[in-house]
């Protein structure tokens, strides 16, 4: 029984002829949180889409929760929270999350029990029956939160989950990650905030579609003798993209 | 007020456009397209009017006749049997049959004493054509009286007009023209809104949360297609009752077979405007499809403009926009009271345009994984 939660071995995409992802390997732990990070265009969500199935990698072996991305299987396993809103702005947070929950055949008095479980976990319980669109920024974000939530995934893959979040409630968050992973979920997040990735257990940083150097924070900053991890990142992200 | 600022502003536009090809080929493709169908759409006037000819007499007066018949406007076929003919008009295959007896020559040029009405020709006409049906009327009245000139001796002629959809003797051109407008509607707001709620769908990265969960494209698909199902079912409703309330249109067949046409309709429309989504990155551009839909279906699906009215070259695009068989299917449960034993073909139509839109929006949708 492998303690793998995700392996990328090799992964290429291509999108025409740009190259996305140039051999990309990593891999995820379970129970782990693991932070990718990399410049802009680093392909970070492009290794998001090739994780969750939303798009298909051209060559290499990705592995999910012992799935291929597209088995139909790992869907119920999988929350994802993409970098956008991504509600239904006309509906309300309650409805949004129940349509969601539907989704994963959720039975009715369970997804009453979650709906309200995650409505308290995101201080939304207010709020639940306004429409997305009289939510502030980052209401809004708490609500996504919510819906990747709704199926208790056993990975949750995160996409700049705090991009124009203010300090307040990105501390809200991360707090909010770490009980998850308490509880045993396995958290995948990408990030440009370096004290962000800094909370993660290990972090793997691309970059032109490939993993340039993997391993814990404080190791990573011992290896490159640099006092943080910004400077780790301004170091190896400079290098030029491989032939 | 400062005219560079102005010229800053110009040349943005400009600019966007050189960056936005489709749109740039919209404004100069758009209007031509528009010009060229309205054109042929309606230059040609309202031409071919299918009538059957059963000439029976044995002088030379009906012919004579016939050859004054104009054969832009009448597009003239043939037949030795009156109740075969009828029956063409019956099915629609003609709008009117004509009909000159054996004794015509000689009921209008007596030898002695005239018969009292004069000469008769019997008239049997589809009236729920509305555009059709009155132009073959004038034109056999204006044949009559140009023989009539060219002859001193001559009866009177009379026409007797026999109807091949007797409810529907009185139609005229608003009873007509309302099934082609509720097609149209349905059409042209359904296409708007699937396509606006699909691209909104991408560009707000709900699609994406979509397909993480254990929904597939054949469930969103015919999801969508449900919903607007529905939806049309109520504007069906709320159409035929102003229909028949405001402007007292008339309603022989099944009106729950009028609304099931409409449903097909939206359906059809609906799958096709997903299928056009896939086209478009934004809603902007969503919208830049509209002009391409509006003018072909408004033009050439038989709303203004009868089929038969189209050249020939046109025609074969109206019978590619389900439209087309929609308006057909409607006129003919609401004026000529066809029931679903003779509206069949049609149904079919709209399903098949149906299945292959929705098929096909359902690969567009799986290949977008790639």
């Amino acid at each position: 029984m492998t303690d793998r939660v995700v392996t990328f071995h090799s992964v290429r995409k291509l999108y025409g002829s740009f190259q996305a992802l140039s051999g990309l390997s990593f891999s995820i732990n379970k129970g782990e949180l693991y932070g990718l990070i990399g410049p802009n265009g680093a392909g970070k969500t492009t290794a998001i889409r090739v994780l969750t199935g939303l798009n298909r990698h051209s060559s290499g072996d990705v592995t999910v929760l012992g799935h291929q991305p597209q088995d139909p299987k790992l869907r119920p396993l999988l929350g994802y929270m993409p970098q956008e809103t991504a509600l239904y702005q006309d509906l309300s947070v309650e409805e949004n999350l129940r349509f969601f929950g539907k989704l994963y055949d959720i039975p009715a008095v369970e997804l009453n029990r979650r709906v309200n479980d995650l409505l308290a976990f995101v201080d939304l319980e207010k709020w639940r029956s306004h429409v997305i669109t009289e939510l502030s920024g980052g209401m809004r974000h708490r609500a996504s939160l919510a819906a990747a939530l709704i199926p208790k995934p056993r990975l949750l893959v995160l996409d700049e989950p705090t991009v124009g979040v203010d300090p307040e409630l990105r501390a809200n968050f991360w707090q909010r990650f770490s009980e998850m992973q308490r509880d045993g979920t396995t958290i995948l997040i990408t990030t440009h905030y370096m004290d962000e990735a800094m909370r993660c257990d290990r972090v793997g940083l691309i970059n032109h579609g490939q993993l340039v150097i993997e391993g814990a924070p404080a190791q990573l900053i011992h290896d490159a003798n640099v006092s943080n991890l910004e400077e780790v990142f301004l170091k190896l992200a400079k290098r030029e993209a491989p032939q | 007020m400062k005219l560079p600022r102005i010229l800053a502003i110009s040349k943005k536009q400009f600019q966007t456009l050189r960056h936005d090809k489709r749109t740039l080929a919209l404004m100069l493709i758009a209007p031509i397209l528009a010009m060229v169908v309205f054109g042929y759409a309606f230059g040609t006037g309202n031409k071919h009017a299918k009538v059957m000819v059963i000439n029976q007499d044995c002088g030379a007066t009906a012919q004579k006749i016939i050859d004054h018949f104009d054969t832009d406007t009448l597009s003239i076929t043939y037949n030795n049997d009156t109740a075969a003919a009828k029956q063409s008009v019956r099915n629609g295959n003609a709008v009117a049959a004509i009909i000159f007896p054996p004794s015509f020559t000689a009921d209008s040029h007596p030898v002695g004493p005239r018969p009292p009405q004069g000469a008769h020709l019997e008239l049997y006409l589809d009236s729920t054509e509305a555009q059709q049906a009155p132009l073959v009327s004038s034109q056999i009245a204006t044949a009559l009286q140009d023989y009539a000139k060219d002859q001193e001796a001559v009866s009177a002629f009379a026409v007797d007009t026999g109807y091949a959809f007797p409810a529907a003797k009185n139609a005229t051109f608003i009873d007509s023209f309302l099934p082609g407008i509720m097609a149209f509607a349905v059409t042209l707001f359904t296409i708007l809104l699937t396509l606006l709620a699909f691209v909104g769908e991408r560009t707000s990265g709900t699609m994406d949360r979509l397909r993480i969960t254990p929904v597939t494209e054949t469930e969103i698909v015919l999801g969508y297609e449900l919903a607007f199902g529905i939806i049309a079912a109520i504007q069906a409703s709320l159409m035929l009752l102003v229909a028949t309330l405001a402007y007292h249109v008339l309603v022989v067949g099944s009106i729950w077979l009028a609304a099931l046409i409409v449903i097909l309709v939206a359906v059809d429309a609906q799958s096709l405007g997903i299928l056009l989504s896939a086209a478009a990155q934004r809603e902007g551009q969503a919208v830049q499809f509209l002009p391409i839909i509006i003018f072909p279906v408004f033009l050439l699906s038989g709303i203004f403009v009868p089929l038969q009215s189209l050249p020939d070259w046109l025609r074969p695009l109206a019978y590619i926009l389900p439209p087309t068989w929609g308006i057909q299917g409607l006129r003919d449960v609401m004026l000529r009271g066809w029931e679903i034993s003779q509206i069949w073909p049609i149904l079919l139509v709209l399903l098949s345009f149906a299945i292959v839109f929705s098929y096909l929006s359902i690969v567009g949708l799986k290949r977008a994984r790639n």
